[in-house]
């Protein structure tokens, strides 16, 4: 029997391009992903990784290029018609409301309330009730739902983003640095958690500069962006640190091992 | 030895409760910081009391209750609309002056235009209501600092209210039928209903709290959560009942106070308008990203702020009979405008957004009415009182902060 074939990809960016000025910090960069599979997007400072998730959660409009939705060319005007395609982004600073607690933060603008003569008067207990079970699939029981996450420590906050974004059933979740300011132990729980994303069959993008620790061990693909340009894609199975390292600061060049 | 880690380094310091059991029983300094936020004030109002109590035998009569109560409702009522601004992380210092314009408008439909009272009532709220909406709409819409719009705001109503009084500088409300809001009292059975509807209301509320949990299959304990609460505002609510009906019975401006107080708790409390305040108060740009119309939300804020200091200008003016240049505190918004924010500040609410409850201000106005109260039946001068206040106003934020600090919540 051959091996299942690849899922086609979900979301695709083509050929795209940013400029600030005169700076260009994308040129011409290609990105797939799939359902099911976590993409690693790497680079050192100043490589486009932001901007090109910022490209894709709709936050920027590219000058040129193709955004693709399940195999469509969608027209992208904002943040908003993002989060409808399906796609979902956490971002560094996280947007929590560090005096709401978890219930509070992961319905924010998206309560449940009661008709108008209450005066939309929030279904805590429902909310409640959705939070925990939510929170239990994602094996993040130890989190307080009643608690100000100003409180908590930086993983479970970043766990309660996460959270937050997955709890529409989105099809593509998108991380800006989600372990960046993560004691280890932490890191390492963060990232179960997205394999665990990807395992019930979304499509993950994750930015890090945590090649050894966290790339390796939690991504199915490496996509290296260097001066804005694709440097190069690996399989992370079948890659060294070293040579990630290498295409990212331009030593040897990347071996594109990827079919 | 590793060089990377010298053992003479501490470990950095770890995030609160990292190590921490799941579900650790939360300390009474967390709580402190959320749901049981009144319990510090709640205390130094006791204290005072007791303090009062030992100075004065007249502090604890039934005559002497009734005038705090009724002294603390102008200022507690402004402050309760406050509330709304300071929650969202913005400051209205035109409150007071607000309610002058608010009043004298009032006045000046029933004495000049001879409209009926309730009319006039009704457009005096909706002036306040406007102008607090128009602070709000200049402030989101330039995006200028609230407390300088506002207090630009603050003495083009001064100017205004100048222009609205005849040329006595008085209008008198003797006799026209406004006095009677401030006058009333309720005895007897209309007492007794009044009180027994607060408390099923209440008691309601709570129910259908539990009610919700039990039927999401959530914990819900009946006593911790029907029981106490209802008792304790029961008993509370019925012992100053008993206390009034000595004296001439409930007056009508601590029904009214405890009205918006309840309709306000609930809106702040319950509600999603409620909770977008605290959510923006904390965090705009993520309110915005969740997709919370922060501008809309904010002039709702400004407009409730302004209705209610219109509500607390008219109910002074029946008070004293009449309006003048010194109603909504003279120019600059003066002592109420000062009280009002400090009700608002003793009781909890955070200058910077976000924290506090409206029935702060109640705590507030009270501590503030206690000690004006108190220190007049001993005596002091008047002098003395503001010094008083002041160092409250001191002591509540100092506390605040400690307590914030305590429970280790960033913000």
């Amino acid at each position: 029997m051959q091996p299942p074939p690849l899922p086609d990809p979900i979301l695709s960016l083509r050929h795209i391009s940013k400029s600030f000025g005169g700076v260009k910090a994308l040129q011409d960069v290609s990105i797939e992903l799939r359902p099911g599979e976590t993409t690693a997007l790497v680079g050192d400072n100043g490589a486009g990784k932001s901007t090109l998730v910022k490209v894709m959660s709709g936050v920027l409009r590219p000058d040129e290029g193709q955004y693709l939705f399940e195999g469509r060319e969608v027209p992208v005007n904002g943040p908003r018609d993002v989060a409808r395609l399906g796609v979902q982004t956490v971002y560094q600073d996280l947007a929590l409301c560090n005096n709401l607690d978890a219930v509070q933060n992961l319905f924010l603008g998206r309560e449940r309330t009661g008709p108008w003569w209450t005066g939309f008067r929030v279904r805590r207990a429902e909310c409640e009730r959705r939070a925990r079970d939510v929170l239990r699939r994602m094996r993040l029981d130890s989190i307080a739902l009643d608690r100000p996450v100003g409180a908590m420590s930086g993983g479970q906050r970043q766990n309660i983003a996460i959270a937050r974004s997955i709890l529409w059933e989105p099809k593509v979740v998108l991380l800006d640095e989600p372990t960046a300011a993560l004691s280890h132990s932490a890191a390492e729980q963060v990232g179960a958690l997205i394999n665990g994303l990807a395992s019930h069959g979304l499509a993950v993008l994750v930015i890090s500069h945590d090649i050894h620790n966290f790339v390796l061990e939690n991504s199915d693909r490496i996509e290296v962006l260097r001066l804005g340009k694709n440097a190069a894609h690996f399989r992370s199975g079948e890659v060294t640190g070293e040579q990630v390292v290498n295409a990212m600061v331009g030593g040897k060049e990347g071996v594109n091992s990827a079919a | 030895m590793s060089v990377a880690h010298p053992a003479q380094n501490p470990p950095p310091p770890e995030p609160a409760g990292g190590g921490a059991p799941p579900r650790s029983r939360r300390g009474l300094a967390e709580r402190m910081s959320s749901e049981l936020r009144f319990l510090p004030v709640a205390l130094g109002l006791l204290a005072l009391f007791l303090f009062f109590a030992t100075q004065s035998d007249v502090f604890l009569t039934s005559r002497n209750l009734n005038n705090l109560l009724i002294q603390s409702t102008v200022t507690g009522i402004i402050a309760l609309g406050l509330v709304f601004v300071l929650l969202t992380g913005s400051i209205d210092l035109s409150v007071a002056a607000t309610s002058g314009v608010a009043a004298v408008f009032m006045s000046k439909c029933v004495v000049d235009f001879g409209l009926p009272i309730p009319v006039a009532i009704a457009l005096g709220i909706l002036a306040g209501v406007l102008i607090g909406s128009a602070s709000g709409r200049w402030i989101t819409f330039v995006g200028v600092p609230s407390f300088v719009v506002t207090l630009g705001v603050g003495l083009i109503l001064n100017g205004v209210q100048l222009m609205l009084l005849p040329r006595t500088g008085r209008y008198n409300l003797l006799n026209t039928g406004v006095e009677d809001i401030a006058g009333t009292y309720l005895t007897g059975g209309a007492a007794w209903t009044v009180v027994l509807v607060a408390i099923a209301l209440f008691a309601l509320l709570r129910i259908s709290h539990w009610r919700g949990r039990i039927r999401e299959g959530l914990a819900a304990p009946l006593g911790g959560q029907v029981l106490l609460p209802v008792a304790i505002m029961a008993a509370v609510v019925i012992a100053i009942l008993l206390y009034l009906q000595g004296m001439k019975g409930l007056p009508m401006p601590v029904i009214l106070f405890g009205a918006l107080l309840f309709a306000l708790s609930y809106l702040a409390g319950e509600t999603r308008f409620g909770l977008a305040l605290y959510a923006i108060g904390n965090n705009e740009e993520a309110a915005r990203r969740a997709g919370i119309k922060v501008d809309r939300i904010r002039i709702s804020a400004f407009a409730i702020a302004g209705g209610m200091a219109a509500v607390g200008g008219i109910l002074a003016a029946s008070r004293i009979l009449g309006v003048s240049v010194s109603s909504g505190g003279g120019v600059g918004g003066g002592a109420l405008l000062l009280e009002s924010i400090a009700a608002a500040v003793i009781g909890g609410v955070s200058l910077f957004g976000g924290r506090g409850r409206v029935v702060g201000a109640l705590f507030g106005a009270l501590i503030i009415a206690t000690v004006s109260n108190g220190l007049n039946l001993m005596g002091v001068a008047n002098e003395a009182r503001l010094v008083v206040t002041g160092l409250l106003l001191v002591l509540a934020v100092s506390l605040d902060r400690g307590i914030e600090r305590f429970a280790g919540s960033n913000s």
